[in-house]
């Protein structure tokens, strides 16, 4: 990182625009990043912004539509890898009954392997104690760029909003673990998983642990940014 | 510290002396950073053979908990270790790029670290510490035990340095293609990231191992546990 700010450094010399580029290097670098036309997978580029307030799973899923479009994929159907909970009246939607059946490529395209659905949830005893193919240098945002985990340069945005099980499959009891069904931004809680697979003791990509408080703030305090993953179901 | 990756291999590919050869790293690793006072064991599993029971790997270690150089829990019981039901095993265990060190402490060079097309050639790799080499010997199967009679997942019970005499392609082993089951530390890459049973070797030779990005190293565990 320190090289490429020096090399810039030597290139460019208006400091207001090394400056600038340096802020840009990493999550939002500055380039032009075209994805494959197989990328069927995402991690937001960036939060809504009203903490856990997404403007429920429709408001999620425009999101992700809105970003893929923006970057050349809006052609596919894209969804939010969210659950909510039941209410009276309503019931529990499980994020993994959304996404479609995959598999999955990240917006690289064929240099990793896709994700499977029965992988990525561990459906069989032997694929959970494999794992999935879902790993950092897997989930990259639609713009190319891999999330800054454990050990990388600050802040850690690795935390992505799921409210979700393991398996994929919504919470059942009352604790709220979505946000109120992602239209809180201040009470409530968020179960979050990691992008980098690791973390609070599990390497759970989807189901790690809940946040407290369902704030911007709140997220950043648990190294998340109100992040989440985006599937093309089509 | 109660669980390291060898900082070195043994050197000589899957040819390890044996699990006695393999355990008497462990302890002369340990030993050598003050922590020879505990009884170390090789994770590796060897298959069944005429007159030879299998081993298996995890019921060699004790029943942990184990923890890392710096003192971070790997995992708290073998269950835990190894997923043993579907909720554990889909949570995983704490072991990590970032937990997964040497016994002096060190990050074992893990997937896209210094890439270099060199990084597969073994002369290249013997003389660059730094370049990718995450995959750790187990012959394992992912529940920690050995895999069935027939197909060589050991190196030969850890005896052999040989390499199938065709070098077909293809991670498994076969009908006369000595091979090993790999995991890997940093818990990235062959399509699923499994820390101890991803994919098999292309030889046993010394050369063979870092064609796909090992060097031989493996997991050395103290027998933790009651009654120890």
């Amino acid at each position: 990182m320190r090289r490429i700010v020096v090399s810039i450094t030597l290139l460019v010399p208006f400091l207001v625009t090394v400056t600038a580029l340096a802020q840009g290097v990493g999550h939002h670098a500055p380039r032009i990043f075209v994805p494959s036309e197989l990328m069927s997978f995402f991690v937001t580029s960036e939060p809504i912004g009203d903490g856990g307030n997404l403007g429920g799973l429709e408001g999620a899923d425009a999101h992700c539509q809105r970003l893929a479009t923006n970057a050349g994929a809006g052609h596919r159907t894209w969804r939010a890898y969210l659950s909510t909970q039941a209410r009276p009246g309503k019931p529990a939607i499980n994020a993994r009954d959304r996404i479609g059946d995959g598999p999955w490529y990240h917006p690289r395209g064929v240099l990793r392997r896709p994700i499977k659905t029965s992988e990525i949830h561990g459906d069989t005893l032997v694929e959970a104690q494999r794992g999935a193919n879902m790993f950092k240098a897997f989930a990259l945002t639609e713009k190319g760029d891999e999330i800054n985990g454990v050990g990388d340069p600050l802040p850690n945005l690795h935390d992505m909003l799921t409210g979700t099980r393991p398996d994929g499959r919504a919470f059942t009891g009352t604790e709220d673990r979505t946000c109120n069904n992602w239209t809180s931004n201040d009470e409530g809680a968020a179960q979050v998983g990691h992008s980098d697979r690791i973390g609070y003791g599990n390497q759970s990509w989807n189901s790690s642990h809940a946040t407290t408080g369902c704030s911007q703030e709140d997220f950043a305090s648990w190294n998340g940014a109100g992040l989440f993953y985006c599937f093309a179901v089509d | 510290m109660t669980f390291f990756v060898t900082s070195e291999p043994i050197g000589d590919g899957g040819n390890l002396g044996g699990l006695e050869g393999a355990d008497a790293h462990c302890q002369t690793l340990a030993t050598a950073v003050g922590a020879g006072d505990f009884i170390w064991r090789a994770y590796l599993s060897t298959q069944e053979r005429p007159g030879e029971p299998a081993v298996n790997a995890r019921d060699r270690i004790g029943q942990g908990p184990w923890h890392n150089f710096n003192g971070v829990m790997i995992a708290s019981s073998l269950a835990h270790l190894h997923g043993d039901t579907i909720e554990l095993a889909r949570m995983g265990n704490n072991l990590h790029k970032q937990t997964g060190l040497t016994e002096k402490g060190a990050i074992v060079p893990g997937l896209y670290d210094f890439l270099d097309p060199r990084d597969n050639d073994w002369e290249y790799v013997k003389n660059t510490p730094y370049s990718n080499r995450h995959e750790v010997l187990t012959g394992s199967q992912p529940d920690g035990r050995a895999f069935p009679p027939g197909i060589d997942y050991t190196c030969n019970s850890w005896t052999s340095n040989e390499d199938p005499e065709e070098d077909a392609p293809g991670l498994t082993g076969g009908p006369g293609r000595p091979n090993a089951q790999i995991g890997f530390p940093d818990r990235e890459g062959g399509g699923n990231g499994s820390w101890n049973s991803s994919h098999g070797t292309r030889g046993c030779s010394q050369e063979a191992l870092p064609r796909t990005h090992g060097i031989g190293q493996y997991y050395c565990f103290a027998v933790t546990g009651e009654g120890q």
